[in-house]
């Protein structure tokens, strides 16, 4: 980094700059990801090679992932037979759950950058990647279920239905960025003037700026909300008590708008949100799987691997989740050292990670990351 | 020393956006192609005939909820429906049939209109049998053929009897036909044919290999 701190400060002008090019940054790698992920991002034409990883680490995940869901229909075909060759097709069902998430379309990106930019904990992080993978199971076993099953409804409608659902929960994961933007954005904005004041920061944490910050982590744990919200001073899980500490350097000082204020009704309303936005869009190989089953008349069969499945992609997921949770925690942890720069620059990253957010839903809206083409031919 | 701090922020948040960077979905579609490069009485290429099988799960998926007089069996007449859709959405992915003659790029028209699927009760699999005439028929001392999904949803591979036939082809013509044949010969290829302005081989598949047909006139 180019910015050489004269005697520990730096001019609003240079964190400014700083945070820019983090976000910059961060939206240029998701501009490379989605050139990865299709080759050929804006418009420009795509290159003739194809891209599909073959070496390496990636490349053989690659194959196993295929290799496993070739399986998928030979086994279902063995279990019509005998019930045995089910616990088969379970167990490659939770190996290619492993595998298979750690291509697109399970919501790691969005997840992690949700972690980093609002300050989740593990629990959460960790709830946040099983409930999106096993509702991502249900919407699956629903549309198989309602438009097959029952409806008698064509490959082309159930392609429709996922289509639709994907529009929803891009336009979700959007929002959610364009929130924890606005959020993220005026905190940001707010600690950068009250850096700017000549009183010594947090010098002045008000009662008002602490127990609105507890409010808003009380909402993550509704068991003792109460407790934490007026008696904060007892029992704290330690990431409760600095996490106080902290944003009441950076809220209490300036009369800045409360975190709580802007991001309405507390934690699990909010996790609600992004486990909808990511969870919503079915795998179309699970989709596949359920319609197979079901014409062979076993659609039970389809349905329990459809879970065991989401239960592999959960653990993919969770784990990335917790890498995100951990980088977050080391990252504070640094900011916790320094004072009020310290602060701004975790503010700057968590905008940062908002931004990633709503590149990311963005670009799977228009198109240019295509996670998984819903069977066209 | 915020300037460190904000490098490492940077560094953690960009490692998990990169995770997914390379990653992508791998195929749900396979398919068997048989092809015909069919010829004019002067010695000029027209077009190709494709037949495509695809596997059987999609095949089941493919004709859910469709109507037949028979169950779990499907007429032309009952597929045609479908197999319009097809023809049709194919179009955005040029058919995934790429052509090169005497080493440059020829261009297909769309599929004529005799394009049909049929279903195989036994296997249940569906069949796709469609014809893409070339813009201009070309005579071509060497003509190569590659049928490939660059994103590699679709994984096309030959079939393994008689994958492909010249029809009313000039006698001295030489047909030769690549597959894709475990990794190590293919990357071996691979290496020997990439240019100095290709990426990392490591990471894509050469066309070089994937599902070739060559075919010589001398």
């Amino acid at each position: 980094m180019p910015l050489k701190p004269a005697g520990g400060r730096l001019s609003s002008g240079h964190v400014a700059l700083l945070v820019g090019i983090i976000a910059g940054l961060l939206f240029v790698a998701g501009l490379i990801d989605s050139a990865f992920a299709q080759a050929g991002p804006f418009g420009t034409p795509r290159p003739q090679m194809p891209a599909a990883p073959v070496g390496g680490v990636l490349g053989w995940i690659f194959a196993k992932q295929a290799e496993f869901y070739r399986q998928f229909s030979s086994l279902i075909r063995a279990a019509k037979a005998d019930g045995s060759a089910a616990w088969t097709l379970f167990g490659l069902s939770f190996l290619y759950g492993i595998f298979h998430a750690a291509g697109p379309g399970h919501g790691k990106a969005v997840i992690s950058s949700y972690i980093v930019a609002n300050d989740e904990t593990w629990t959460r992080g960790v709830v946040l990647s099983f409930a999106s993978a096993l509702l991502q199971a249900l919407v699956a076993v629903m549309v198989v279920g309602i438009a097959a099953a029952l409806l008698g409804a064509t490959a082309a409608t159930m392609g429709r239905a996922v289509n639709m659902i994907e529009i929803v929960s891009y336009s979700l994961i959007i929002l959610i960025g364009v929130r924890l933007l606005w959020v993220k954005g005026r905190a940001f904005v707010s600690l950068l003037q009250t850096l700017h004041r000549p009183a010594p920061v947090g010098a002045a944490v008000t009662p008002h700026g602490h127990d609105h910050e507890h409010h808003d982590h009380a909402h993550d744990h509704v068991h003792h909300d109460h407790a934490q919200q007026h008696d904060h001073h007892d029992g704290h899980a330690d990431h409760h008590h600095h996490h106080g500490e902290e944003d009441a350097s950076a809220w209490g000082h300036a009369h800045a708008p409360e975190p709580e204020e802007l991001a309405g009704p507390g934690g699990w309303k909010r996790g609600l949100s992004a486990i909808l936005a990511v969870g919503l869009r079915p795998c179309s190989g699970a989709i596949l799987v359920l319609v197979f089953a079901l014409a062979q008349g076993l659609f039970w069969a389809g349905v329990a691997s459809t879970f065991v499945m989401a239960l592999g992609t959960a653990i993919t997921v969770g784990a990335i989740a917790s890498i995100a949770v951990a980088a977050r925690s080391w990252a504070q942890h640094v900011a916790e050292t320094r004072s009020g720069y310290g602060m701004l620059a975790m503010r700057g990253i968590e905008v940062g990670a908002a931004v990633v957010i709503i590149a990311f839903g963005a670009l799977l809206l228009t198109g240019y990351i295509v996670t998984e083409r819903m069977v066209g031919i | 020393m915020t300037g460190r701090l904000g490098l490492c922020g940077l560094v953690a948040c960009a490692g998990l956006v990169i995770t997914t960077a390379a990653a992508r979905a791998h195929p749900h579609v396979w398919v068997t192609v048989k092809s015909e490069l069919v010829y004019a009485p002067d010695g000029t290429v027209t077009g190709v005939r494709h037949a495509w099988t695809f596997d059987d799960m999609f095949s089941v998926f493919a004709t859910q909820g469709l109507e037949s007089k028979k169950k779990g069996e499907f007429t032309r007449e009952e597929l045609a429906p479908l197999a319009e859709v097809n023809v049709t959405s194919l179009k955005e992915y040029d058919f995934f049939t790429f052509a090169k003659a005497n080493g440059k790029k020829i261009e297909f028209d769309d599929p004529l209109a005799d394009y049909f699927l049929d279903f195989d009760p036994k296997d249940t699999v569906l069949t796709l049998h469609f014809t893409l005439p070339l813009k201009a028929p070309v005579k071509a001392k060497e003509l190569a053929l590659e049928v490939y999904d660059r994103e590699f949803f679709v994984d096309f591979s030959f079939a393994e009897k008689d994958p492909v036939k010249l029809v009313g082809a000039p006698a001295h013509c030489k047909l030769s036909v690549g597959r894709p044949q475990g990794m190590s010969t293919a990357m071996t290829q691979q290496f020997s044919q990439l240019g100095a302005d290709q990426r990392d081989p490591s990471l894509t598949i050469g066309t070089e290999f994937a599902n070739k047909i060559t075919v010589k006139c001398p």
